[in-house]
């Protein structure tokens, strides 16, 4: 029962909780879960988890397009603007983005085409909406991957730490410094480091960009370098906010591991106290951790729309705000769509690959 | 009971150091090394500059290009780029605004008003090498009275086109299914005709394929980034003369803030602010060392619209307006509980100027003062006494109630994206509140929808004015009423008079420019009368720029006016570049040793937490064996 | 879960099960009062429940006006306004006193909301198993890989700008969580033979669910409420901060958007945008402090330290 009450900690943990009690995946101990051992019972698993995601898949592309046809607004006015435009014009335009038809023939056509990819035309940028996702994608990916790789370090390892020492100075201190950070909103630190660092105040001078990715300009190495000058306040910024959850999984986790039976017994065998960690405790107490760090991947990248937004990130956050405030609909569909699928996408690879993982299962 | 490891006793000395040092150095992972990272950022971006020769200015813009497609461009960002990349038929002058030559040298037109003759000049080349001519033109122009999905953004320009064809090289002939005043103001950018010819569908080319993009303006597009920044480079052939800037960029902040704190520090040469800067952001940069704060009379009024009963042009009254406005007296009793000194000083602090007349004093030809006796000024106790008049008195719990006994309460459309209207919003509740009117804020991400229904009481409204005010006394015409009910159309707030539609059709046939200001200065006594449209304020533009980037740059008009949106390219064109100094875009580029020191603290902070890990694991591998 | 409030034993007389109730309670606030960081959280939260219920005692009605706004615009802190004063002249302290009742409000609502719809669908779910629980759970599921803040942001828009939006859509968008702990303890409860025993006396599910499950599940709806209070002030202050609260009511996460409207991000007016962000992490803090230790006190393997 402990593993059920520790993802109920943070909100974003919430994926956890649903990979771990979701299937036959094992929770707790190893021998909970012998289908796993064979093949064809792990095949079998994994291709029910596949089928699931896709289920899951569809009904988000059903939210997707049901949802925010509950913004108040016309589309083609919206596009129009102020401007004076002849009846014709209106009508092509419902003509070309397909608004003339019912809604259940607009749906369908919806779905099928979003099965090859194609999301429609963007209403404000005349593109396909496939063409700004991937042109912005690799921005939130990198800013995200970034962040997402650092954190994890810095959460796991101290999290280790913090529940091999529990209760000591240490522990105290690092539960006591994440939780602070965590409860801070991201948005608000990102623009006290901007004005600390960015913008300089008192002897302090501006070190860091503003906003944005990259000043344009320069190749090779100056282009990397300048880009990685940009993204040093955003990832601190996600680092910060975000590292708390993998620490405290972790330490939770890893408390949990220390309460076995194993342990016990690998310490009476007289094994020093820093092996049986290593050995035995840590590794076991990796894997719900993994787990959350794909849910905690899928997860960032939604929750980089506020980083995105402050440090003027050319992501998808950013793009999400600018969509729904047009309302651009087929973005805004298509960009939730991508924001549920991470999220969809990690937790099934990570119920795909934790019993493979687990060292106690078929290795 | 905490845990069955009373870890304690298994702590080897030393331990609780190491965690603290971790803890540390996890703490200072977070501040990123931005200590260490700091310091050698300190030489000032002009410095940075110097070494790369060439002088950039980079301007911070708040909108992200919507197409850099001249017929498919609505935003003012693209269209102010497109001003700089084509050529218009004609421009404005910086100083006054009157129409001046640009591609066409001059035009005639014939005595029924229904042909126009422009002739073009023959020293405008496109950037590859081909000479811009009349064909270009008549192209460009055919192309958008044709195809549907090149007329997105230009379209009502050509909508009274009969016939457009080039009868040589350098003359284009207009023919017009009727008079049209707006004939020397065309702002249509003219593409070349063979490089947009190979374009398949207008609706969604966006014209950022291939660069440098084709042009002939003073500026030449070289890169776009989407959402980070466009590029343009001087047009050394440009036919009024090369730009003094060699480099162009417009950089994308989505956060004013973020733009601003950008120009403090040289990243930007210049901030447009959107659509202008804060008073406490004008206040703290007019402060700052080489920062001028440009703060000039605006092209924007900023009025209390109320709805006068939405209805099409047939008559067909529909929408949820409220009755009581409805009332002259209510509209005018609302705007004498507008104390419009408290708007400028509190909420504009300054940077605005007080509401007369429709049109801004910047267009001075046009401007309009009510009379004495005509003007509505703010006097709380007469618009008490005229409520009392129209039947709406206060009851005993300081409400007023109507005939019908139900109490006052108004609601007035908001943008969300408007700090001016949230603030002035709770101003107009409290004074409203004091005169025993109840007021609902509605803000909005989207007003259009609820407007265009005719689904609200008030609504804060405001246009740009453009140096002719044809379009902006348009909007309150009759014809501009929807056909059909709650159909998007030209109407602003679908006042329908009949005296004024009587002066729109006298201006619209008067070309003397004298009589036509008059006959638009009664319109505006006319529009003001009514109380449907009262103007609070003109926002003035306040914008900033660091003077040791730029050392002169034209205002429009020159004489206090404002440098970003202007009718001209004239800002971006008449640009001096400060001594040895030229904008940041490069300068954080440049890569100083600073960025070098800082990735490399990066790496190796990440370098040493993957080490600790493998070796962990290692030895765990090998603990295993 | 090893939770400290006994179950009633036996239908026996209703004295008696309060009475182990209170002792139940009791018990637990010995073991809660043993937590240093859950007694300052709860010591902060009594002091934040103070201020906002004493509001108009500290700072007075009329703090709120902007005509009547006593100080200049974006005043830097003084003897008279300790925390400045924002763009229309206004005590920036009174504002963030009157804050406190907007944003712990709407937290508490937010969370209400939240934790009640994932109780009532844990409960039923873990209760009728067959097909409804499937499809609920289903649901749950779907609903929880939605991503939160996204989902949040869609519904604030689509909706109304509001106080009772900005509940709605924290309410309906963390539910998940609590309805998956729920219907597991429910589960584990319905499991124990004394509810065997009260359906062959003829207890029907209203019953089982209201007297026997619901109070056993009520310490996890508790700890779970104080960790999703944390999470909707916070989202709160996220949507007020997208602009898409209701900008004539002031809370903090509209004073931080308020302040960087007004331009106190490049200006320098840090004293504008400090105090609503640290008033905001202070009081996510202290729900959260309260929550784990309510959730350690109930399951002492997590061993928050002391």
């Amino acid at each position: 029962m402990s593993t059920e009450s520790t993802p109920a900690l943070l909100k974003g943990v919430a994926g956890v909780d649903a990979v771990r009690t979701g299937g036959p995946a094992p929770a707790g101990p190893p021998a909970r879960s012998p289908r796993a051992r064979s093949t064809t019972a792990y095949l079998r698993y994994a291709a029910g988890k596949l089928a699931g995601a896709a289920v899951s898949l569809f009904a988000v592309l059903v939210t997707s397009f049901f949802l925010f046809r509950l913004i108040p607004g016309d589309p083609v006015k919206q596009m129009t603007g102020g401007r004076q435009v002849s009846t014709e014009q209106i009508a092509a335009m419902r003509r070309e983005f397909g608004l003339d038809l019912p809604l259940w023939q607009q749906f369908t056509e919806y779905c099928g085409k979003a099965l090859t990819g194609d999301f429609g035309t963007s209403y404000q940028f005349r593109a396909p909406v496939m063409d700004k996702i991937t042109e912005a994608l690799p921005a939130t990916l990198l800013l995200t991957g970034t962040a997402f790789v650092i954190y994890t370090a810095i959460g796991i390892w101290l999290g280790a730490r913090s529940a091999w020492r529990n209760g000591s100075a240490g522990d105290r201190f690092h539960t006591a410094f994440a939780l602070t950070l965590y409860s801070v909103p991201s948005f608000w630190l990102g623009l006290l480091l901007i004005v600390t660092l960015s913008v300089g105040i008192g002897p302090v001078p501006g070190m860091f960009p503003t906003g944005g990715m990259e000043s344009g300009g320069g190749s090779g190495l100056a282009h990397v370098l300048d880009v990685a000058h940009h993204m040093v306040l955003p990832v601190v910024t996600l680092v910060a906010v975000e590292y708390a959850r993998t620490l405290l999984v972790m330490r939770s986790s890893l408390l949990d591991e220390m309460g076995s039976d194993y342990l016990t017994t690998a310490r009476a065998k007289g094994l020093r106290d820093d092996l049986v960690r290593r050995r035995h405790a840590v590794p076991n107490a990796m894997l719900p951790t993994v787990t959350l760090l794909f849910v905690n991947l899928g997860n960032t990248v939604a929750g980089a729309i506020l980083v995105e937004t402050v440090f003027s990130w050319p992501g998808l956050g950013g793009l999400f705000y600018q969509a729904l405030s047009v309302p651009d609909l087929p973005l805004v569909q298509a960009l939730f769509f991508v924001f549920a699928a991470a999220v969809i996408l990690m937790n099934t690879l990570a119920d795909v690959i934790y019993p493979l993982l687990d060292p106690r299962v078929g290795r | 009971m905490v845990t069955r490891f009373p870890s304690r006793s298994f702590r080897p000395p030393g331990r609780r150091l190491r965690i603290l040092l971790a803890s540390g150095a996890a703490a200072l992972a977070l501040a990123a090394g931005s200590v260490v990272l700091g310091s050698p950022f300190g030489p000032s971006p002009q410095e940075a500059q110097a070494a790369d020769g060439k002088s950039t200015l980079t301007v911070a813009v708040a909108q992200s290009v919507d197409s850099l497609s001249p017929f498919l461009a609505q935003r003012l960002v693209s269209t102010s780029i497109h001003r700089l990349m084509y050529d218009y038929l004609t421009n404005y002058d910086a100083k006054d605004s009157r129409t001046i030559p640009g591609l066409a040298t001059e035009w005639e037109t014939s005595a029924d008003k229904l042909t126009w003759t422009y002739t073009i000049r023959s020293d405008s080349k496109w950037s590859d090498g081909e000479k811009a001519t009349a064909e270009d033109a008549a192209w460009t122009f055919n192309k958008m009275m044709t195809d549907e999905g090149a007329a997105t953004s230009n379209g009502s320009f050509v909508g009274n086109f009969k016939k457009v064809t080039a009868t040589g090289p350098d003359k284009l002939v207009i023919e017009l299914k009727q008079p049209q005043a707006t004939m020397t103001a065309l702002d249509v950018p003219i593409v070349p005709r063979h490089v947009w010819e190979k374009v398949g569908d207008f609706s969604k080319f966006n014209n950022d394929t291939k660069f440098p993009v084709v042009g002939n303006g003073p500026f030449i597009l070289t890169d776009y980034k989407v959402d980070s920044y466009v590029k343009l480079k001087a047009n050394k052939d440009f036919w009024r003369g090369a730009p003094k800037f060699d480099e162009l960029v417009f950089r994308y902040y989505k956060d004013q803030d973020a733009a601003v704190a950008a120009l403090r520090k040289g990243e930007v040469s210049f901030v447009a602010g959107s659509p202008s800067l804060t008073p406490a952001q004008a206040e703290s940069l007019k402060t700052t060392d080489n920062i001028k704060v440009n703060d000039a009379p605006g092209r924007r009024f900023y009025a209390l619209a109320t709805n006068p009963g939405a209805r099409t042009k047939d008559g067909q009254k529909f929408g949820d307006g409220h009755p009581a406005l409805l009332d002259q007296k209510v509209r005018r009793a609302l705007f004498m509980a507008v104390d419009r000194t408290a708007i400028i000083d509190k909420v504009f602090q300054g940077y605005a100027m007080e509401g007369e007349g429709y049109i801004p004093p910047r267009y001075g030809s046009y401007f309009w003062k009510p009379t004495a006796g005509q003007k509505l000024a703010y006097d709380p106790a007469k618009a008490a006494a005229l409520l009392d008049e129209a039947g709406y008195r206060k009851n005993s719990a300081g409400k007023r109630t109507g005939k019908d006994g139900k109490a006052l309460d108004f609601r007035i459309l908001c943008h969300a994206t408007d700090p001016n209207d949230k603030a002035i919003g709770k101003y107009l509740q409290e004074w409203w509140g004091d005169l025993g009117i109840g007021l609902k804020v509605d803000c909005l991400d989207n007003v259009s929808d609820p407007w265009y229904a005719g689904e609200y009481d008030l609504a804060f409204d405001g246009w740009s004015v453009n140096p002719d005010p044809d379009f902006v006394m348009s909007i309150h015409t009759c014809a501009a009423l929807p056909a059909k009910a709650k159909e998007s159309a030209a109407t602003d707030n679908f006042i329908c008079d009949k005296q004024y539609d009587e002066l729109y059709a006298k201006q619209l046939a008067e070309y003397d420019p004298a009589k036509r200001a008059d006959l638009v200065k009664q319109m505006e006594s006319r529009l003001y009368d009514t109380g449907y449209m009262n103007v609070m304020a003109y926002p003035n533009a306040v914008e900033a720029y660091r003077t040791d980037q730029i050392e002169s740059i034209t205002t429009m008009p020159s004489d206090a006016g404002n440098i970003y949106g202007q009718d001209g390219y004239w800002s971006w064109w008449s640009a001096v570049p400060a001594d040895g100094a030229s904008g940041g875009s490069s300068g954080d580029g440049g890569s100083s040793t600073g960025v070098l020191i800082g990735v490399g603290v990066a790496v190796a902070v990440l370098a040493g937490g993957g080490l600790l890990f493998a070796m962990r694991r290692r030895s765990t591998a090998e603990d295993r064996e | 879960m090893t939770t400290t409030t006994d179950a009633a034993p036996a239908p026996g007389p209703r004295a008696l099960t309060w009475a182990r109730r209170r002792q139940a309670a009791g018990r637990f606030w010995q073991q809660y009062r043993g937590h240093r960081a859950g007694l300052v959280g709860l010591a902060v939260l009594a002091v934040i429940a103070l201020t906002a219920l004493a509001a108009p005692l500290l700072v007075g009605e009329g703090s709120r006006s902007v005509t009547a706004a006593p100080g200049g615009p974006l005043e830097s802190p003084s003897a008279g306004f300790p925390l400045g004063t924002d763009q229309f002249g206004r005590s920036l302290l009174a504002l963030l006193v009157w804050g406190t009742r907007v944003s712990l409000t709407v937290g508490l609502l937010a969370a209400f909301l939240s934790v009640a719809i994932g109780t009532l669908v844990g409960i039923t779910a873990g209760h009728f198993k067959g097909w409804y629980g499937n499809i609920v759970m289903r649901i749950t599921d779907w609903f929880l890989v939605m991503p939160t803040l996204v989902l949040a942001i869609a519904l604030a828009t689509v909706l109304s700008r509001s106080v009772w939006t900005t509940i709605l859509a924290i309410g309906v968008t963390t539910w998940p969580t609590t309805a998956r702990l729920v219907r597991a303890q429910t589960l584990s409860v319905e499991s124990r033979p004394y509810i065997e025993r009260s359906k062959a006396l003829g207890g029907g599910h209203g019953h089982i669910m209201s007297r026997h499950v619901l109070p056993n599940v009520m310490p996890l709806v508790l700890a779970q409420t104080t960790l999703v209070i944390s999470t909707a002030i916070l989202t709160e202050a996220t949507l007020a901060f997208l602009g898409l609260g209701d900008p004539t009511i002031v809370s903090w996460g509209g004073l931080l958007q308020d302040a960087r409207e007004a331009g106190a991000v490049s200006s320098g007016n840090w004293w504008y945008l400090a105090p609503p962000g640290l008033a905001i992490a202070v009081v996510a803090l202290a729900f959260t402090l309260c929550g784990r230790t309510v959730e350690s006190v109930l399951n002492p393997k997590l061993g928050v330290s002391r």
